[in-house]
């Protein structure tokens, strides 16, 4: 019989009911998803934290991309209200999709990667601004 | 055995000699030993600084390029993690180098993003009023020059896009990998850049899914509302099918993701119906099947066997025609809710280029924490990766021993 070999895995693929990413407790995305008897639990609480960050520079960039999402947002619906099919309304709706994407690619690596992204930068440049520890 | 073949970026003739260089720069790197010497631009060229590269390869270094369409972000999407899984190791950024780099590189790939290719920046967009998505936002020259280039073994210096302060950086150094993967808007845009590909995949999102993903990605955000993201949808989605759209006829392998068929109303884009849609008669690439090649078969895997949970898992395989190609599709509505259920429908699937039984399930396993862990998504995904590994054995081991020709830049 075929023998199946796993290497350090969890046994089960069971979704817990707590997260759907790691079982870090610092991080955020915690939501509920239907139970086994298709009931729907329809409270989906995000609770925003950035695990890992440990950088101040990366605590900026996260910070500097929550307020471009924020400005580019209100910016978007001011450029459109005249018309909603010009061009200026178009670029401004793709630079809000370009700074939303880029803070969920930030966030998605901490979860994922589970260290700071400036961490191999840093270990060359302890001294930079960017390098100091942030603390939370 | 290693053998010395010297390549320029720019042609031989012109402002490049390599028996005296003026400056030199060392690059060692796993067999490769780089040199390269700064000499004056020629007008335009937009080959960076070109330099003159002189590469050692054990004479194996023939690159294998994949292109990836998505509209996701770049080389952090979990379809690249999956794939270079596969393969064995992380893929990381580039160590050391700028830290808003969207470079991946791990043992055996490397993954670019072509963000890195817009020729105007988040100002120069605005500026002349094009989105991202737009052709004119982007160099084509310069990414099929640098693609050609690095599949030839030779190594370039590629411009970063800041997506953090949306301006073009200095550029950073790509040496040729085993596997390099463009991952982007446009990947199978240019036809030059298309022919270069050994295989070509693209994402299709639905529109009723992206919204659903888009909602979970953005509603934390506090300048986002459900009308924020509603919007920014409908603004890029006439660029989108203009310009992104078109290119899936291209494609050798289509992953489409749908709303599920077995929920009522599911809006919320967790139960997903995904469609595998693979080319017939792509070289190297056999598409994966369920029981019996080229007919049509309905499986619904729970039963006495085995046991589901709600909502259970559909399976469909068939022959098909898209965009005027022949196809198979194979298509799966549901989730897994256990190991069980994985290893089941694994058992059941056929050309899926596994090396042991197990291996599908295991890459899963894996990525328990991954986005899509538990549908089609993630299964699909792995399988191409898979298929892709396939593809790079079944090239390398067809190449001879003969050294690479030198390129023309």
């Amino acid at each position: 019989m075929a023998t199946l070999r796993f290497n350090s895995l969890t046994g089960t693929l069971e979704k817990n009911p707590t997260s759907s990413f790691s079982s870090n407790p610092r991080l955020s995305w915690a939501y509920f998803q239907c139970n086994n008897k298709g009931e729907r639990r329809a409270s989906r609480m995000t609770v925003k934290a950035m695990g890992a960050a440990k950088y101040k520079g990366t605590q900026m960039r996260e910070k500097k991309l929550t307020e471009m999402i924020e400005k580019k947002v209100t910016e978007a619906k001011q450029v459109c209200e005249g018309d909603e099919t010009s061009d200026e309304c178009k670029v401004a709706w793709d630079e809000v999709e370009e700074v939303s994407q880029a803070k969920a690619d930030l966030r998605l690596r901490l979860e994922i990667e589970k260290k700071d992204p400036l961490e191999s930068f840093c270990e060359e440049n302890p001294e930079t601004e960017e390098c100091k520890i942030y603390e939370d | 055995m290693s053998v010395c073949s010297a390549y320029t970026t720019q042609s031989l003739n012109s402002t490049c000699s390599i028996s005296t260089p003026a400056k030199t720069h060392l690059g060692f790197h796993q067999k490769q030993v780089v040199f390269y010497r700064r000499s004056s631009k020629r007008g335009g060229s937009g080959s960076g600084s070109g330099p003159c590269v002189i590469t050692c390869s054990a004479g194996d270094s023939q690159t294998v390029v994949i292109g990836l369409a998505a509209d996701s972000g770049c080389g952090k999407s979990t379809f690249m993690r999956r794939l270079t899984s596969v393969f064995g190791g992380a893929a990381e950024p580039p160590k050391g180098g700028n830290p808003d780099s969207n470079t991946l590189i791990s043992d055996m790939t490397t993954v670019i993003c072509l963000d890195d290719y817009h020729s105007l920046d988040r100002t120069g967009r605005k500026e002349k009023g094009v989105t991202a998505l737009d052709p004119r936002a982007n160099d084509f020259d310069l990414m099929y020059e640098q693609v050609k280039a690095i599949k030839s073994g030779v190594a370039v210096d590629k411009p970063i896009y800041n997506h953090v302060t949306g301006l073009l950086d200095p550029p950073e150094l790509i040496k040729p990998p085993k596997i390099l993967v463009i991952e982007g808007l446009h990947p199978m845009f240019d036809e030059r850049v298309r022919d270069l590909l050994d295989f070509s995949i693209y994402l299709d999102i639905s529109n009723e899914v992206k919204f659903a993903w888009k909602i979970q990605r953005d509603m934390a955000e506090r300048g986002h509302s459900l009308e924020s993201i509603r919007a920014s949808i409908e603004a890029r989605k006439p660029d989108f099918d203009a310009y992104i759209d078109p290119q899936k006829k291209y494609a050798d392998a289509v992953i489409e993701v749908l709303p599920t068929q077995l929920v009522p109303d599911d809006n919320e884009g967790k139960v997903l119906r995904v469609r595998l849609i693979m080319k017939e008669g792509v070289k190297h690439f056999s598409p994966v099947y369920l029981f019996d090649e080229g007919s049509t078969i309905s499986w619904i895997p729970c039963g006495r066997k085995l046991t589901c949970s709600y909502p259970g898992i559909k399976f469909h395989y068939g022959p098909d025609t898209y965009f005027g190609n022949e196809v198979s599709i194979l298509e799966m509505d549901g989730q897994f809710d256990r190991l069980d259920e994985l290893i089941y429908v694994e058992s059941h699937l056929s050309n899926i280029s596994t090396k042991f039984y197990g291996e599908v399930t295991q890459q899963m396993l894996k990525h328990a924490d991954f986005p899509g862990s538990n549908n089609g998504t993630g299964l699909f995904q792995t399988i191409v990766g898979l298929k892709i590994r396939d593809l790079y054995e079944q090239i390398t081991s067809g190449k001879t021993a003969a050294p690479l020709e030198a390129t023309k830049a």
